[in-house]
């Protein structure tokens, strides 16, 4: 017998973990890039 | 003279052993004449060959050759987080960082994951066998054998040999879904050449990874730790040795490990089961959507983003590094010869590796 609520809890927490590393990811990317070009401005 | 015959091989051969013979012969055959996946199908080919060999006992608990490399190999999960830090040294990570939104493309790719996990229980899979079966859409083999060798190792040579016939049928697979789900006029959008990824930012980008993806999904560890290290040592620049002997020698030998202990896990008895068919039939599901995902999520975007993004490197979200890509370059340039989509299908290729590894993390947390 499966467990189908257990799967949609599956389901859910899979998109949910994919989506939101990814979106800290790219938000991190973003936040590293104006980090290192504020440093390299200074620098300069 | 009866008692002489007995002691061969011969004399114990069955019809299953011939069978698992002719499929071992036949991805020797795709690997040297067609060139699919050669790395992998030559040892698994040989692989399935001895573990069919009646009386070697090469798989047999404790003592067989073969069940030794599959035990400390696989089971104590050394060779596939090994061939992600081979992987690591080999990737380039600039054309994701140069245009991060593409990493979105490499999630969006994920869906098809979650097709074949419910169709997989559709079919009566139990949910461990479902997210070994599902993570075939990932493109990903390493990440594929990992999950299995956890949640359903009785299916590990289905979904592995499953898994590296769809990436090397990525470019069969791929085309006709592309062109279905895309006009002429998408196809030839012309995206603006990436900006130049400066070092510091290569070198940043696995520190920040590392930590972004193991605090969200721990059970991804193993496989994006490794990966991680492997392309710091690529960017860092100061360990090219380790560098080299990573992407390199490191790398030949867990393949050869990976493909023989793969292949020794494809006995006549293990593998010649009706759920086999129907792991391929879902694995074949898992693809096609993740590859219709990403395209269709790309469309969505354009809906919003104001430089279009051709949907063509959407189908690049599904792993397969780099051979989706080059789908996409292919793909691109039909429509329009001055069209060059290499380097930005890269940013999702290399992103759908990242989000199948959180994918399977969170398959090992919840069903491991």
């Amino acid at each position: 017998m499966i467990d189908w609520g257990f799967a949609v809890k599956i389901l859910f927490f899979g998109l949910s973990a994919v989506f939101s590393s990814l979106a800290l990811l790219i938000g991190a990317i973003y936040a590293f890039g104006k980090i290192l070009k504020h440093i390299e401005e200074k620098s300069n | 003279m009866l008692d002489m015959v007995l002691t061969t091989g011969v004399a114990h051969l069955t019809i299953g052993n011939l069978v698992m013979w002719l499929i071992a012969f036949f991805f020797i055959y795709l690997a040297i004449t067609k060139n699919y996946e050669p790395l992998l199908l030559v040892p698994i080919g040989f692989g399935i060959l001895m573990v069919n060999l009646p009386l070697t006992y090469l798989m047999e608990e404790g003592e067989g050759l073969l069940w030794r490399f599959y035990h400390y190999g696989l089971e104590w999960e050394i060779i596939p987080p090994l061939i992600f830090l081979g992987l690591g040294a080999m990737t380039d990570f600039g054309p994701m960082i140069a245009n991060p939104k593409t990493l979105i493309l490499g999630a969006g790719a994920q869906f098809g994951v979650y097709v074949a996990f419910f169709g997989a229980l559709i079919l009566g899979f139990k949910i461990p066998e479902a997210c070994s079966i599902g993570i075939i859409g990932g493109a990903d083999g390493p990440t594929t054998i990992y999950t299995t060798v956890h949640l359903a190792p009785h299916l590990l040579g289905a979904t592995a040999v499953a898994a590296y016939s769809y990436m090397s049928l990525v470019p069969i697979i791929q085309p006709p879904i592309m062109r279905l789900l895309t006009t002429e006029k998408e196809r030839k959008i012309k995206m603006r050449q990436l900006r130049p990824v400066s070092k510091r930012e290569k070198i940043l980008f696995p520190l920040v990874t590392v930590l972004v993806i193991c605090l969200i999904v721990p059970a991804s560890a193993p496989l994006m730790a490794m990966f991680m290290l492997g392309n710091l040592f690529k960017e860092c620049g100061v360990v090219k040795r380790l560098s080299d002997a990573a992407s390199n020698e490191l790398m030949n030998i867990v393949t050869i490990l990976l493909g023989v202990s793969v292949g020794a896990t494809m006995s006549a008895e293990r593998f010649l089961k009706w759920e086999v068919i129907f792991v391929f039939i879902m694995g074949l599901v898992a693809f096609a959507f993740s590859t219709a995902a990403g395209i269709v999520l790309a469309k969505f975007m354009n809906l919003f983003t104001k430089e279009k993004i051709n949907p063509l490197i959407g189908s690049a979200g599904v792993s397969a590094v780099p051979m989706a890509a080059r789908v996409s370059q292919v793909m691109g340039s039909k429509a329009d010869p001055k069209n060059f989509l290499l380097m930005h299908a890269m940013g999702p290729n290399v992103a759908g590796v990242i989000g199948t590894v959180v994918a399977a993390g969170v398959f090992l947390a919840l069903a491991g």
